[in-house]
């Protein structure tokens, strides 16, 4: 029977933390990612379900914060009409703070031409990065006239879902083509930190969790190949290289599949071959293709009815 | 007038025009113009892809002359020349790049911290025109601040764009289309109405 991992954080100093990954080890879970900071650091792992309260244990020994990261796992897009001070660094930049709170990877996209009503477009090139990852969140403005009537034909061409956040307290309806809206996020020029904006940043990353889990649940029902997180051990292990690589998650994990922040031209052969104990090449479960994203590689993990087995 | 005596911020919906007035304020105080603007109205119609601002800045300060922060006189150092004794060093690097370019840098020195010497043929001559030689003009700061302000405020897509600044009254408007001139004169009688119906009438 396969194991059920859940994903939590751990937050605490960076002394004797590596007692809590050996166990993990043992454990048979996953670290997806350690973020060390000064004396303290951060762990985003996947821990078997029936094991969750011996890792509790210790990190309560080790005096650190074990909390539950639903977001663990996945890609997520902030996508900003431009990259001009009118939509960035407020508001975009917290609604990717608070997703990376839950556990999420994200990506700012600004793009070329988002801005305006009539004049706003999107690029070939740009549907196609948003679409590598596992939800699109949109960051808008104040006006609802321009997030129901105008902005919607940024969707167009997207088939991940697509989150909205906007100031104006609409009903998800009202926005053509969105799956979820949120309101209370509008347009600002200043940090959110009021308790009104960080409570719309608290519902945000709560319904983003929602819907990460329905997503979950539609793939649970024909399940991957093999786990994105196996890959990624896998990895880890066979591409020493991937050790040296600079970037703040070498290895992102999607809900179905991964990007590895290695050269595409270089190293895709060694990632198409790489060994499972179960028998198979990654080659055979899952489709390996060059990112959108610099000259990264893109790996797509097959469901079970493509392959016909689950390792 | 007072700073911010009036400001109002207006659109078809009033939750969302109360949400813009922080943007609008947010960039005021950002750029350090809450005292110098003392009413302003800004309304956008979104559904007209319409932005319009008019605006009353509380007196203007004068332009700032060497004679208001330093004494100049004949130079005591032997050769011909003037020398500035400087009261206030906050325009220190101003004066000395009038002075530069009038005079060149050769003929400008500074053997002590507060003490600039010019040497020029007619020192006497010279004395009035360093005196009145206009060294910082805030009222040209504080415009392109105003300009810094209206760009950060309109929504970004707007790029026609049409301002008058005269004085102290500052007009802008913004927009996706063509500009029409009924909304010019629109922005124009929003103007008059911050002056109480006179155009021309004192904002000192």
């Amino acid at each position: 029977m396969a194991v059920v991992l859940e994903p939590y954080i751990y937050e605490g100093g960076i002394h004797k933390h590596g007692l809590i990954l050996e166990l993990l080890e043992d454990l048979g879970g996953y670290l997806i990612q350690k973020i060390p900071a000064a004396t303290e650091v951060t762990l985003i792992m996947l821990i078997p379900e029936m094991d969750v309260d011996l890792i509790e244990d210790i990190a309560k020994k080790l005096l650190g914060k074990l909390t539950k990261a639903p977001l663990t796992g996945t890609e997520i897009a902030v996508v900003s009409p431009t990259l001009a001070y009118h939509h960035l660094p407020h508001s975009a930049c917290d609604v990717a703070e608070y997703l990376r709170r839950g556990g999420a990877n994200t990506n700012m996209i600004g793009l070329a031409r988002g801005m305006g009503r009539r004049v706003a477009l999107s690029a070939d090139y740009e549907r196609r990065l948003i679409n590598e990852h596992d939800v699109a969140i949109f960051v808008f403005g104040t006006f609802s006239d321009c997030i129901i009537n105008k902005k919607p034909k940024l969707f167009e061409g997207i088939e991940v879902p697509v989150v909205v956040t906007g100031g104006p307290d609409l009903k998800t309806e009202d926005v053509p083509h969105a799956d979820l809206y949120i309101g209370n996020i509008g347009r600002v020029a200043h940090r959110l930190r009021k308790e009104a904006e960080l409570c719309a940043l608290d519902t945000m990353s709560k319904k983003v969790g929602e819907l990460i889990d329905q997503r979950r649940g539609e793939i649970s029902k024909d399940p991957l190949a093999v786990l994105p997180a196996r890959v990624m051990k896998e990895i880890s292990d066979q591409i020493p290289e991937i050790e040296y690589v600079m970037t703040p998650a070498p290895i992102t994990l999607q809900l179905d599949g991964l990007r590895v922040k290695l050269p595409y031209g270089e190293y895709h052969e060694r990632i198409e071959n790489l060994e499972f104990d179960e028998g198979p090449l990654l080659s055979e479960i899952a489709k390996v293709m060059p990112s959108k994203m610099k000259n990264y590689i893109l790996i797509k993990i097959q469901h079970k009815s493509e392959v016909g087995f689950v390792i | 007038m007072e700073p911010l005596e009036t400001f109002v911020v207006e659109s078809k919906i009033k939750s969302e025009a109360e949400q813009y007035k922080k943007i609008v304020s947010d960039a005021i105080s950002d750029l350090v113009l809450s005292r110098a603007i003392g009413r302003i109205k800004v309304v956008i119609r979104p559904e007209d892809t319409l932005f319009q601002m008019a605006m009353v800045l509380r007196g203007s300060q004068p332009p700032v002359k060497t004679v208001d922060f330093a004494h100049v006189r004949i130079g005591t150092y032997g050769k011909s020349g003037v020398q500035i004794d400087i009261i206030n060093e906050h325009y220190l690097p101003q004066l000395l790049d009038k002075l530069w370019a009038k005079y060149g840098p050769g003929n400008v020195s500074q053997p002590e911290r507060k003490t600039v010497i010019v040497i020029c043929e007619n020192p006497h001559d010279e004395i009035v025109a360093i005196e009145q030689m206009v060294v910082d003009d805030p009222q040209r700061t504080l415009n392109s601040r105003l300009v810094d302000m209206a760009i950060r405020i309109t929504p970004e897509g707007f790029r026609v764009r049409h301002h008058l600044l005269e004085g102290n009254h500052f007009i802008f408007l913004a927009t996706e289309d063509i500009m029409k001139q009924e909304w010019i004169e629109e922005t124009h009688r929003m103007l008059e109405e911050l002056c109480g119906g006179k155009i021309s009438g004192s904002s000192a």
